[in-house]
C-alpha cells in the first residue's frame, strides 16, 4: 500500500508533539471515563446476631438511614481513576493523586500472610459439604465478621475467636484486620471494594461505650440505635444491607429484619466489582454441554485465548487464572477426571493452591484457550455448626458465653444465628475471538509446551483474590 | 509513580517497571492499539508486546515523552500486525484514515523509494512544528492516535464540519510540502 511508509513515519514523529496532542485541553475539565460494566461483580452479607431472628419485609428508603445512625463510617477517600478519552491518557495531575491514595492503601498490604491457616480451614469447613449446590464464601468477610465478635467477647469465648484466627491477642488481632480492612479498600472508579461493617443497637440497652467505639473506629463500623423489631428499624436495616451490597443480595435482604429479641445485631459485608483484564467476547460465546453431578446440560461458555496465560498443576488438579484489572485474579479451578471439588477441599496441597495460589511453584506460562460458563451462584450458608467444629463453641452457649466486654449490665448473652450469605456473578462484555478446543487434563502431568485448552465443562473451585493476593471469595460451581 | 521513576526501574531492570507502565498506561496501549486492530485479542497481544518491546529497549533507550514512546511502539506493533493479518481487509476506522493520509500522495505518484522513513519523519515533524498547535494537535489526534472525527471535535469541543476542515487543509499543506521537498514523485 502506497501509505505504508507514510504511515511508517507518522509513527515516528517528534515525540514532543505527541505528548502534546495526548493531552486534553485544559479548557475541558470533563473526563470520560471507562465504562465499568460489571462483568464480574460479588456480594455477601454475614450476619451475627445476638438473640433470635424473625422474618419481616424491608424497603429501600436511604434518607431512613439518618434517623437511626449514631454513627456513620467514614472509608478513606480515594481519588478517581483517571480516565482514559480517545485513547491517551490525560492529566498527570489526576493520575499521581491517584497512584498516591492507592499507595496509602498499599501501605496495609502483606498482614494477612498468616491467615493461610484460617481460610484453609474454614473453606473446608464451609464449602465441603456442597456435592450438588453451588457454594460460595468470603474468607475474609467471615475473617472480620469474627474478629469484631472477637472485640466483644472475653476469657474463653475470645480465646476461641483468637485460635481460629490464629491471633496472640485481642491488640494484634485488632491491628491486623484494620490493616487487612485497608488493603482491601478500593473505590477509586475502576474497582470497587469494600468491607462494610454495622452494629445494630437496641435504644433500651446499655452498651460498653469503648467496645462500641473500638469496633467503629479500627473496622470502620456504622451505628445505629433504634427500638428492635420496629418496622422503620428494620427498613434501616435492610436498606443499609442493599446500599453495601450493591443491591446484588436482595434475594435475602427483602427478609432481613431484627427481632425485638435482639440484643444488638451485627453485620459485615463485602461488595467487590472489577474489569476482567481483557474482556471475553460475546460473538464468541458458545451452547456447551457442562457435566454436572445431576447430568449434563447446555449452557452458554464463554472463550477466549489468553497468549500469555498461567496454567498451575497440582497431583489433584490443574488451574488457570484471569487477571482483573487494577485489581487482583480470579482462579479456575478444575479438578482431575475422577476427583471433585471436595476432593480438592480436602486435600491439603490444592487447599494451600486454593487459599494461597499466587507463588505456586508448579507453574507455567503458555497460551490457554479459557473456556468458561458463565454464572450466577449464591448461597446462604448457617456457619455455626461449622464453627463449632472448628473449635469456636461457647459464644454459642447461654452458659459459657461471656459476652461482658460489650453489654454493661452483664446481661446472659449467646449468638443465635450466624448467617452467611454470598452471591458471585461473571460476565463478558464487547467482542471477542477465540477457538477453544475441549481437552480433558491430567493435572499432574506436566503441561504441554505451548498450549493448552482449559474448559472448565465439569464442576469447578474459583477463588477470587483481591489487590492485597487474599481470597475474597472461594466458591464451589456444581451447576453454573 | 511519574515517568522518570518507571524509566528508573527500567534502566536499573526492575520487573516492576512493567506493572507501574502496565497500571499507568495499560489501558492508553490497549485502547490505542484496539482502534487499529479492532479485536480486542490481537489488541491485547500488542499491549503485552508493548511492554516486551519497552523492557527490550530501555536501556539504552531513555524517552523523554515516555507516554508518546509507549504509544508509538503500542502503534507500530498494531499496524504491523494489521498489515501482516489483512492484506485483504483492514478495520474500518484504520482504513478511512489511512484513505485520508493517502490523499496527501496525489494519483499517479508515490514516495521516492529511497527516502527512509525516518528522514520521512524528520521532515513531517518540522512541518507539524510549523503548523499552529490546533491544526498539528487535529491532525495527530486523527493519523497518529487514529480517533473518529466525532471523537476530536468532542476533545477539542470543535464541530465536526471545522475540524473535517482542519484535517483537509493539513493534508493539503503536507502533500505540498512534501512534493515540495521532493519527497513524492
Amino acid at each position: 500500500m502506497k501509505s505504508d511508509k507514510l504511515q511508517d513515519a507518522m509513527g515516528m514523529v517528534d515525540e514532543a508533539l505527541i505528548e502534546r496532542a495526548n493531552k486534553i485541553p485544559k479548557k475541558k475539565s470533563k473526563f470520560r471515563h471507562i465504562r465499568w460494566t460489571a462483568p464480574i461483580a460479588a456480594a455477601l452479607a454475614i450476619i451475627i446476631g445476638l438473640g433470635v431472628f424473625f422474618s419481616m419485609k424491608g424497603n429501600n428508603n436511604p434518607a431512613i438511614l439518618n434517623t437511626y445512625a449514631v454513627s456513620q463510617a467514614e472509608y478513606p477517600e480515594m481519588a478517581k481513576y483517571p480516565a482514559s478519552i480517545g485513547g491517551f491518557v490525560y492529566s498527570e495531575e489526576d493520575y499521581d493523586k491517584w497512584r498516591d491514595s492507592l499507595r496509602a492503601q498499599e501501605e496495609y498490604m502483606g498482614q494477612g500472610e498468616n491467615l493461610a491457616g484460617f481460610f484453609q480451614s474454614t473453606a473446608s469447613e464451609f464449602l465441603g459439604e456442597c456435592e450438588t449446590d453451588n457454594k460460595v464464601y468470603s474468607p475474609l468477610n467471615v475473617y472480620m465478621a469474627l474478629s469484631m465478635l472477637c472485640e466483644t467477647a472475653e476469657g474463653e469465648t475470645r480465646q476461641q475467636i483468637l485460635d481460629l484466627l490464629g491471633a496472640e491477642d485481642i491488640e494484634t488481632l485488632r491491628t491486623q484486620a484494620h490493616a487487612i480492612w485497608n488493603a482491601n479498600y478500593r473505590d477509586d472508579g475502576a474497582v470497587t471494594s469494600i468491607l462494610g461493617s454495622s452494629l445494630w443497637l437496641d435504644e433500651e440497652l446499655e452498651y460498653n461505650k469503648d467496645v462500641i467505639n473500638t469496633l467503629s473506629e479500627n473496622y470502620y463500623a456504622s451505628v445505629f440505635r433504634g427500638r428492635m423489631g420496629s418496622n422503620g428499624y428494620n427498613k434501616a436495616y435492610a436498606n443499609w444491607l442493599d446500599e453495601q451490597t450493591g443491591g446484588l443480595l436482595k434475594e435475602y435482604t427483602k427478609d432481613a429484619s431484627l427481632s425485638p429479641e435482639t440484643l444488638l445485631n451485627l453485620v459485615t459485608t463485602i461488595y467487590f466489582q472489577a474489569k476482567w483484564d481483557g474482556e471475553f467476547e460475546a460473538r464468541d460465546n458458545t451452547n456447551q454441554t457442562f457435566h454436572s453431578t445431576t447430568g449434563d446440560a447446555l449452557y452458554e461458555f464463554m472463550n477466549q485465548r489468553i497468549t500469555y496465560g498461567d496454567y498451575y498443576w497440582g497431583e489433584k488438579f490443574s488451574a488457570t487464572k484471569k487477571d482483573l484489572r487494577e485489581s487482583g485474579s480470579m482462579y479456575f479451578i478444575l479438578p482431575d477426571e475422577g476427583y471433585t471439588p471436595q476432593d480438592l477441599l480436602c486435600d491439603k496441597e490444592a487447599m494451600s493452591f486454593i487459599t494461597a495460589g499466587k507463588g505456586w511453584e508448579q507453574n507455567k506460562s503458555l497460551r490457554v484457550n479459557l473456556s468458561i460458563p458463565k454464572f450466577d451462584v449464591s448461597s446462604d450458608t448457617d456457619l455455626i455448626s461449622g464453627l463449632k467444629n472448628l473449635g469456636v463453641t461457647d459464644c454459642f452457649d447461654m452458659k459459657s458465653a461471656d459476652f461482658s466486654p460489650l453489654l454493661s449490665d452483664k446481661t446472659d448473652a449467646c449468638i443465635d444465628s450466624i448467617n452467611h450469605k454470598a452471591r458471585v456473578t461473571i460476565d463478558e462484555k464487547g467482542v471477542t475471538a477465540a477457538a477453544y478446543t475441549e481437552l480433558h487434563l491430567a493435572g499432574s502431568a506436566m503441561p504441554p509446551e505451548d498450549e493448552i485448552d482449559f474448559v472448565l465443562d465439569r464442576p469447578f473451585i474459583f477463588v477470587i483474590t483481591g489487590t492485597d493476593s487474599l481470597p475474597l471469595f472461594i466458591g464451589v460451581v456444581n451447576n453454573p | 509513580m511519574d515517568d522518570k521513576q518507571i524509566i528508573l526501574l527500567y534502566e536499573q531492570r526492575d520487573e516492576s517497571a512493567i506493572k507501574e507502565t502496565k497500571t499507568k498506561y495499560g489501558a492508553y496501549c490497549l485502547s490505542i492499539a484496539t482502534r487499529i486492530l479492532e479485536n480486542p485479542e490481537d489488541s491485547q497481544e500488542c499491549e503485552n508486546d508493548t511492554y516486551l518491546k519497552v523492557w527490550n529497549n530501555i536501556p539504552p533507550d531513555s524517552p523523554v515523552y515516555f507516554s508518546a514512546y509507549l504509544g508509538a511502539i503500542t502503534r507500530n506493533l498494531s499496524l504491523d500486525r494489521l498489515r501482516k493479518k489483512k492484506a485483504t481487509k483492514r478495520t474500518d476506522s484504520v482504513c478511512i484514515s489511512l484513505e485520508e493520509l493517502e490523499d496527501c500522495i496525489p494519483t499517479g505518484k508515490s514516495i521516492a523509494e529511497e527516502i527512509e522513513a525516518k528522514d520521512l519523519a524528520e521532515h513531517i515533524s518540522a512541518f507539524l512544528r510549523s503548523l499552529p498547535e490546533a491544526e498539528c494537535n487535529v491532525f495527530l489526534n486523527r493519523y497518529w492516535g487514529f480517533l473518529s472525527i466525532e471523537e476530536i471535535a468532542d476533545k477539542y469541543s470543535f464541530s465536526k464540519s471545522k475540524v473535517k476542515m482542519m484535517l483537509l487543509r493539513t493534508r493539503t499543506k503536507l502533500s505540498n510540502h512534501l512534493i515540495k521537498e521532493g519527497f513524492i514523485l
